[in-house]
């Protein structure tokens, strides 16, 4: 029963969705406030009505009906709980239900908005926000349908439907398939909804920016009201990209957390231009602006995000993400050119009286540097969209696919990322419009010397020689230090000041002004990200050999002593088990367990390193041993991983950034005390 | 604010457009050097046997089955070797002869397909195993062996698509 309500909810919800959309059309032609009373009803309904659909499922996941071929072919008996119900995103047809749902929760945001002045954005967003909608319930529905089941003929055929067919017998398997190993694992959890709500988050300041463009009117409201869900959704599609990397890290076993995969390349597209439109709505909301850029920005952004979903879905490409072939490709293609035509469209339409009288000024002040970093950021994209038609574009040219490699994209992007950490290091010391270079030289008499620190330090304690990682190093010191100073100058002007004690002067950045300092602890996560990436881009050492248990191998100055080996079983994996004893100088450090697990249903092996971490350094171990494993004896590959750490924290350090600038405390202190200026 | 004349706006919009002009050089700069240094040409079994002697050690990507019998992996050196077995790179060809998987079972068993000697220097990962396809990539050596650098392997799913044969109570 559970089945059928789910289908039924999720149908229902279709034929709002269309009726929507229809009832958006006739407020746009008849001007009738009434139809879009009704359009916002139905939008109402739509989200309870997908929500049932979506608890069915889970209800199916979690209680083991394999007579569903979704929870077949994803779940199984051994799996956990929390596995079983994050099997909802797991395979195709449920993680597009899960799509759909999120759809569904972010377009309540038009429902149930007060619409004051800028009310006449609303038919057009809506008419925007129902095509998706419809579109996506229509994949739910006809292409991708979570609640099919298996039947059993009277003539002894397999079958799988929705309803019985005439005669037939529900079949239930004793045992589903299950999840890919890869995919059993806690990041799970959070990586996917991370991911996912940090693209369809997109969709509110899409469909404001449409409005805007159809009406030709709000073009400076549209942008006010879609920033908060601007820097939502990017520190949400910020954290999905760094949980990945760190499930990377912790089971694909190659001591790395990136690999320009395809798919991964896919969703730093969308972050890279949402990047970027962050950075140039400031410009618009103090100056005036660059409308027509933002809204570039925008439309590009979540053109990238369906991109990014055609690219995992289609099959068009193959990697640990993408879900095997399917039938959505095309109606995936078509909504993304429906998309792509009606902006451009608009866009040209409406380009003539969206220019603007303000022109900023070429020098060291905010404008220019804001636009360098849009730069930047743009190039790293046309760079990464670049590498993934290369072969498509000279296999067409040539005959022979010509394929580019992380080799590639490091070798490009690297030294533009070491340009965006330099442009994160100087912000600070930037002002408004002109060239004020008086507050920089004096910053920098202090700053640049001690910014020579992390260079000496890199260059004797860890006897680093590459001229990248140097500069890379120095330009991740001077940013610290130049954020020090500012935020020191602030604390200073409080003391002077004098409303409060030390902690009160040390908390007044923050209150005074929530906002910058929120972006300022943002390009410290980035800053000290950056360091983590160099550390394991830069500086990693790797070490391999088979060792008989009591024999070590070192590296970097730490032995690592191969202590036994241990087999178990446990959810239907054969775990191997290794135990590495770690010592610096004769001094027993810790100990690390490498293991690999084996699913002998499905003939599958995964391979989990043994960590162990702090601020300086991961030492990171792999159980390589490939032959059946004799008892005494094991192959290893070893990492020496330093400053990984500081990647995580970061990542953390970002999203507090994002929290306190989200925070609405600072603009009531702004409104209540009225600045100057 | 300083006012902006009309002969300072335009000598403003030059600065722009040099400065974002040079970055953008020196960026097109770096992507031709390192399409230059990286890029691999995909080839096939059958065509790196044919071009042997033009490509030896020119960057390389060529995709095969593996077969399983020839795996041998020497544990006290590191050392991998096997033999690919030649599938053809056109998705439409697989397609029409029975799907991927069926593809790799006939180029493992058919002895007259061309095979391609491989080396691989590291521990042979989880993966390697019969009937995979490997993707590899490296550059010949003089004995006509390919020397991989990176093996990139993708295993025949045994059980997509198929319906269930249990049936529990």
């Amino acid at each position: 029963m559970v089945a059928v309500t789910g289908f039924l909810t999720l149908a229902l919800a279709f034929l709002l969705a269309v009726y929507g959309l229809v009832a958006a059309f006739f407020a746009l032609m008849l001007k009738a406030p009434v139809w879009i009373k009704s359009a916002r009803i139905a939008l109402l309904l739509i989200f309870p009505l997908v929500s049932i659909s979506l608890v069915g499922l889970l209800l199916m996941l979690a209680g083991q009906h394999f007579e569903l071929s979704y929870v077949y072919s994803v779940t199984s008996r051994e799996m956990p709980l929390y596995l079983r119900l994050t099997a909802l995103w797991g395979g195709q047809g449920g993680s597009l239900l899960f799509w759909s749902w999120l759809v569904a929760g972010f377009s309540l945001f038009f429902a149930l908005r007060k619409w004051r002045t800028e009310a006449d954005l609303l038919p057009w967003s809506l008419l925007l926000v129902f095509f998706t909608l419809s579109f996506f319930l229509m994949i739910n529905v006809f292409f991708e349908m979570p609640f099919e089941r298996f039947w059993l003929l009277p003539d002894g055929s397999r079958l799988l439907s929705l309803l019985p067919p005439s005669g037939a017998q529900l079949l239930v398997p004793a045992d589903g398939q299950g999840l890919n190993p890869l995919l059993r694992h806690p990041g799970m959890i959070w990586h996917p909804p991370a991911l996912y709500l940090g693209f369809i988050g997109f969709i509110i300041p899409f469909a404001l920016a449409i409005g805007s463009l159809a009406t030709g009117r709000h073009a400076q409201r549209w942008l006010e009201i879609a920033r908060p869900w601007i820097l939502m959704t990017w520190v949400f599609l910020s954290l999905g990209l760094v949980l990945g990397m760190r499930w990377a890290y912790d089971i694909l076993g190659w001591g790395g957390y990136w690999g320009w995969d395809p798919v991964e390349v896919a969703a730093l597209l969308p972050w890279l231009s949402a990047t970027a439109l962050l950075h140039t709505q400031i410009l618009q909301e103090r100056r005036d602006a660059f409308k027509r850029w933002n809204l570039v920005l925008v439309i590009v952004t979540f053109i990238l995000v369906i991109f990014g979903a055609f690219i995992t879905r289609s099959g068009v490409l193959s990697s640990v993400h993408t879900f095997s072939g399917s039938e959505i490709g095309l109606p995936l293609l078509i909504y993304a050119a429906v998309l792509t035509l009606t902006s451009l469209g608009l866009l040209i339409y409406r380009w003539r009286s969206l220019s603007a009288s303000y022109e900023p000024e070429f020098g060291f002040n905010i404008e220019t540097l804001t636009l360098f970093t849009n730069l930047v950021l743009l190039s790293i994209l046309l760079i990464c969209l670049l590498g993934m038609v290369y072969p498509l574009v000279s296999e067409l040219i040539t005959g022979t696919p010509i394929t580019v490699g992380p080799a590639w994209y490091k070798r490009i992007t690297g030294p533009l990322f070491i340009v965006l950490v330099l442009l994160v290091g100087v912000c600070p010391l930037a002002v408004w419009s002109g060239t004020n270079l008086i507050r920089m030289k004096k910053s920098l008499r202090t700053v640049l010397p001690l910014s020579a620190l992390p260079l000496l330090a890199a260059w004797f304690v860890w006897g680093v020689r590459q001229w990248v990682v140097l500069v890379a190093l120095c330009l991740v010191g001077f940013g610290i230090l130049v954020m020090m100073m500012d935020y020191l100058r602030q604390v200073a002007a409080a003391r002077h000041r004098q409303t409060g004690g030390l902690w009160y002067s040390l908390w007044a950045p923050f209150r005074g002004n929530l906002r910058r300092n929120g972006a300022a602890l943002v390009h410290l996560g980035i800053i000290l990200m950056a360091i983590g990436i160099i550390g394991i881009e830069g500086l990693q050492e790797e070490a391999q050999a088979t060792l008989s248990i009591g024999e070590t191998i070192d590296l970097s100055g730490i032995t690592f002593r191969f202590e036994e080996l241990e087999h178990s079983e446990d959810e239907g994996r054969l775990i191997t088990e290794a135990r590495l004893s770690i010592s610096r100088n004769r001094q027993l450090i810790g100990m690390l367990y490498p293991r690999r697990e084996i699913y002998s249903k499905m003939g599958l092996a995964i391979t989990q390193p043994g960590l162990k971490s702090n601020l300086a350094v991961d030492l990171y171990a792999i159980l390589v041993d490939w032959q059946p494993t004799t008892p005494n004896q094991a192959a290893f590959q070893i990492f020496y991983n330093p400053l990984v750490a500081w990647l995580w924290i970061g990542a953390g350090m970002l999203t507090l950034g994002v929290v306190l600038a989200l925070l609405p405390v600072g603009s009531w202190k702004n409104r209540r005390e009225k600045r100057p200026g | 604010m300083k006012k902006i004349g009309s002969t300072g706006s335009k000598r403003n919009r030059i600065k722009f457009i040099v400065g974002g002009g040079l970055f953008l050089t020196a960026v097109l700069f770096m992507v031709i050097s390192a399409t230059k240094a990286t890029s691999e040409f995909f080839m096939t079994v059958q065509e790196v046997l044919d071009a042997e002697n033009d490509l030896q050690g020119q960057s390389l990507r060529v995709s095969g089955a593996v077969i399983g019998d020839s795996i041998a992996y020497d544990a006290s050196a590191g050392e991998v070797r096997f033999l690919i077995a030649h599938i053809p790179a056109d998705k439409n060809l697989i397609k029409g002869a029975g799907g991927l998987n069926e593809v790799l079972h006939q180029a493992v068993n058919d002895p007259n397909n061309p095979h391609l000697a491989v080396f691989y220097r590291g521990s042979p990962p989880d993966m390697l195993r019969d009937e995979a396809q490997a993707i590899l990539t490296g550059r010949l050596n003089d004995a006509g062996e390919f020397i991989a650098e990176e093996l990139l392997l993708k295993c025949p799913s045994k059980y997509e698509e198929a319906l269930p044969d249990q049936v529990g109570q």
